[in-house]
């Protein structure tokens, strides 16, 4: 045998070849759009609407698009299972830091982090995109997740010195993580055509 | 060689597991390995192997116990799942071991 059996490798292409249609990029793009849509018309079910109907059609792109090109895969759920286990802990924890910060409101004294909070709130939020987007290259072992966590970053941090409406910056982020998804789906299916299934029936060469 | 080594290689070499062994059913099984269940058609892809030469070596796992196949429906579409029993996890991790041992016992 010349080459090394290396198990990570191996690993990190299964999941990286499943991933790179761009579905994942498209859906993360939507969300953070349908985030930007709720604000600018301020209607709260239109973005909960988009992003409930993007999740669907990335299940249904994922079977016609994906799977007849690459093929059907199920990865391991430990890691998708502790992501969920942390991101459930962290939401709970939310919770009760936001209940805790609205009794003592309701009681007269706003808390000195609150306050940290709301005058930082593009560091915030800049800082909670980008670590769904590392959680999400963890889980899924995609390396351009750790690209769009920086990016939110590199949007976000400055955010919080200049003066222009929050959503812009949402809509800056989603419309270029929209057109990286573009591209990469792009360059997936030209990849992967969908007829390329070899049926020779070349025999095998066993021992 | 001294005659030590040559005592090791031979008590390790035969434990090498032929199945195993050969490199393109080598190659499926370390795929089959990281995953949970896969199809032809995304090994195909992996391994880089043929459509038949694939078919042939998982005839022979599932044959020995190594690989279990299951065919099912889809979305109304036949389906054929891939996966590594337990048999084939254990085997492929004595394979690794015993290469590992093979490759250590010899000398520098």
């Amino acid at each position: 045998m010349n080459e090394k059996i290396n198990l990570e490798e191996i690993r990190r292409k299964a999941y990286t070849s499943y991933h790179q249609d761009g579905l994942i990029d498209i859906l993360a793009a939507c969300s953070i759009l349908s985030f930007a849509a709720w604000i600018i018309l301020d209607m709260i079910w239109l973005g909960w609407m988009s992003f409930v109907i993007s999740t669907s059609i990335y299940a249904a792109a994922k079977r016609a698009l994906t799977i007849p090109r690459i093929g059907f895969v199920k990865f391991p759920q430990q890691r998708t299972r502790g992501m969920l286990t942390a991101l459930v802990a962290l939401g709970a924890l939310s919770s009760v830091l936001g209940l805790i910060a609205f009794m003592q409101v309701e009681g007269g004294t706003t808390p000195t982090w609150l306050l940290l909070a709301i005058e930082y709130y593009m560091i915030v939020i800049g800082v909670s995109i980008a670590a769904l987007f590392s959680a999400a290259g963890y889980t899924f072992r995609t390396n351009r997740m750790y690209a769009y966590a920086l990016l939110t970053l590199i949007i976000f941090v400055p955010g919080h010195f200049l003066n222009f409406p929050f959503y812009y910056y949402l809509l800056l982020l989603g419309t270029l993580i929209l057109l990286l998804g573009i591209a990469q789906m792009t360059r997936f299916v030209r990849r992967y055509p969908r007829s390329a299934i070899d049926t020779t029936g070349e025999s095998g060469n066993d021992q | 060689m001294t005659n030590k080594a040559n005592g090791n290689e031979a008590t390790t070499i035969p434990k090498i597991d032929r199945l195993v062994h050969e490199p393109a059913r080598l190659t499926i099984i370390a795929h089959l390995y990281v995953v949970e269940s896969a199809d032809f058609l995304f090994l195909q892809r992996q391994t880089g192997l043929t459509w038949g030469n694939l078919s042939s070596h998982i005839s022979k796992l599932e044959a020995a116990g190594y690989v279990e196949v299951t065919k099912e429906f889809v979305d109304k579409k036949p389906h054929t799942a891939l996966k590594l029993t337990n048999k084939g996890r254990s085997a492929f991790k004595e394979y690794r071991q015993n290469m590992k041992q093979v490759f250590e016992d010899l000398p520098k």
